[in-house]
């Protein structure tokens, strides 16, 4: 966790891929260490490109990015990149390794870790994901949920601070995408991750601390998921539809009818329902 | 389609043979090459075949996956026997068709010719069948690491040849997925005559060269993100250890060269 008690402090960060273009225009916010963000807008508005930026993949065009206060830059990119790990859209486009223990092992050999460690991680970490039946097999052999909790597996054996999910689950069935939220979930309990969740999944925005929707290059709004999902404007310009359970929440309220004490939109308590 | 592809997949039977050491294989692999194209005839090769079956045995695998894992490269077995046919002009002339002449010759070096690549299929798929292709990988880049003096990295080699391998089934998958799609729409490949088959073919290049070129660029991002730094040391995962059983096993392979060779030169 970072000194500062900031995972990530921007400051009017801005980046354009090409000039004329500007993707993101000076974007000034703070995630801190050991939170839960969802970054929202609708697509091209630049939820990847910082996501990118704040994994170390890009470089600011302007501004400045701290992570756990030291300045992300060309030379401190590699001492802080395996202090972050991000996960991907495709399952298939990041399994590097031709089994699924080589796939996890893959991040641990960069770091020169001792043999023995390297099998004791890849053990835990897969065991964690519920993947400890599956070390030998091919990719071909997965289904794209088991791929993706292998891809969460790699990241997480690597022990990073801040795991970054660019779209995680939005190629995943509906079983798997309930299966990579309550791993998510569980990361959250650790205490042990700052997490930042690029998303359009209604769930995953729900069980995350906050929401910052992106639009027009620039935060457009920084506010809690229960806020995000209450304000219809906000959800149509991020294309987002509230989970069933607010919408009956909302609806409930409006006839009037009283609700249980405690009955949040958290999600704890879709069970009662 | 993975499932189709068994040439290139290892089978776990817990053999003397899968504990060999990868390298040992390799070498012998080479070996193995070149006693085939060494000896030229019928009865040395069936020596080499019986060799080679032997193996096979060992490796308790059961010898119709073998012939399986053949059976794809049938077409160039043939053509290779076709091109003897046609070129060689040693020999009885067993046929005559206007100006060509079917010789003996021809015949019998097209059924050596075809068989030196059955044994070789034969001999890879031993080697595939009982090794991981991360073993594999790491086998090869022992044994290419002599070529680190002449400044090529062999652990470089070795991780693009293991993701070229790794995407094989995946972008198979994806151009079954663009020609299914296309058949959809009226352009079903089975049924169009070779000409427009050719035509679909150059159509079903272009998306399928852009979504590897895709997948490449996601699979770097995924590598830098796991810290992945070209050149930077690396420990590895799989350990190898030589033991006597892998000189034995090489020496094998030796016996075997050094016996071609000497008949060849007899």
């Amino acid at each position: 966790m970072g000194e500062t008690g900031w995972a990530y402090e921007l400051r009017e960060v801005s980046f354009a891929y090409h000039p004329t273009h500007p993707v993101l225009h000076e974007i000034t916010l703070g995630i801190p260490s050991g939170s839960w963000v969802s970054l929202v807008g609708p697509n091209g508005c630049g939820k990847s490109t910082l996501a990118k930026l704040l994994g170390g993949l890009l470089a600011v065009n302007g501004g400045t990015i701290d992570v756990e206060g030291t300045r992300l830059d060309r030379e401190s990119v590699t001492k802080l990149r395996p202090r972050i790990g991000m996960v991907f859209q495709n399952p298939d486009n990041q399994f590097i390794g031709a089994t699924v223990e080589e796939d996890i092992a893959f991040g641990l050999e960069g770091r020169n870790l001792p043999r023995e460690v390297m099998v004791n991680r890849v053990r835990e970490y897969a065991d964690k994901l519920k993947i400890g039946h599956l070390l030998k097999k091919h990719p071909a052999e997965l289904s794209g949920g088991q791929k993706q909790r292998v891809a969460v597996a790699s990241i997480l054996a690597m022990e990073p601070g801040i795991v970054i999910f660019d779209e995680a689950s939005s190629m995943l069935d509906e079983k798997a995408r309930g299966e990579l939220l309550a791993i998510l979930r569980d990361m959250k309990r650790t205490g042990r991750y700052t997490m930042v969740s690029i998303t359009h999944d209604a769930d995953e925005i729900l069980a995350s601390d906050r929401a910052i929707v992106l639009g027009g290059g620039t935060v457009a709004a920084d506010l809690t998921p229960e806020e995000l999902f209450r304000d219809e404007v906000l959800l149509a310009d991020c294309r987002l539809i509230a989970p069933y359970r607010i919408r009956l929440q909302q609806e409930l309220k409006r006839r009037g009818v009283p609700l249980p004490a405690g009955w949040g939109p958290n999600g704890e308590e879709e069970a009662d329902l | 389609m993975r499932n189709k592809l068994l040439f290139g997949r290892s089978i776990d039977t817990g053999s003397w043979v899968h504990a060999v050491d990868p390298r040992a294989k390799l070498t012998g692999m080479v070996l193995y090459l070149i006693a085939i194209v060494a000896v030229g005839s019928w009865p040395a090769l069936v020596v080499a075949a019986a060799f080679s079956v032997c193996y096979m045995l060992s490796t308790k695998i059961p010898l119709k996956y073998y012939l399986k894992a053949a059976k794809p490269l049938w077409v160039l077995m043939v053509f290779i026997f076709v091109v003897q046919c046609l070129t060689v002009d040693s020999g009885a002339a067993l046929w005559r068709i206007g100006s060509w002449t079917l010789y003996s010759g021809g015949v019998s070096s097209g059924l050596i010719a075809a068989f030196r690549m059955g044994l070789l299929v034969s001999f890879t798929a031993i080697l595939t069948f009982t090794t991981t292709p991360g073993l594999l990988n790491q086998g090869l880049s022992g044994v290419l690491k002599p070529l680190r003096r002449v400044g090529i990295s062999s652990e470089r080699l070795t991780l693009m040849m293991s993701i070229a391998l790794r995407f094989i089934p995946t972008i198979l998958d994806e151009t079954h997925k663009i020609l299914k799609a296309q058949a959809a729409r009226g352009a079903d490949l089975k049924e169009l005559p070779w000409k427009e088959k050719g035509r679909m073919l150059v159509s079903l290049l272009v998306p399928v060269t852009v979504s590897a070129f895709r997948r490449a660029e996601e699979l770097v991002l995924s590598m830098e993100s796991r810290g992945y730094t070209i050149g930077a040391p690396r420990s590895e995962y799989h350990l190898l250890a030589w033991t006597a059983r892998d000189t034995w096993f090489v020496v094998s392979y030796v016996l075997l060269a050094a016996v071609a060779v000497a008949y060849r030169l007899i």
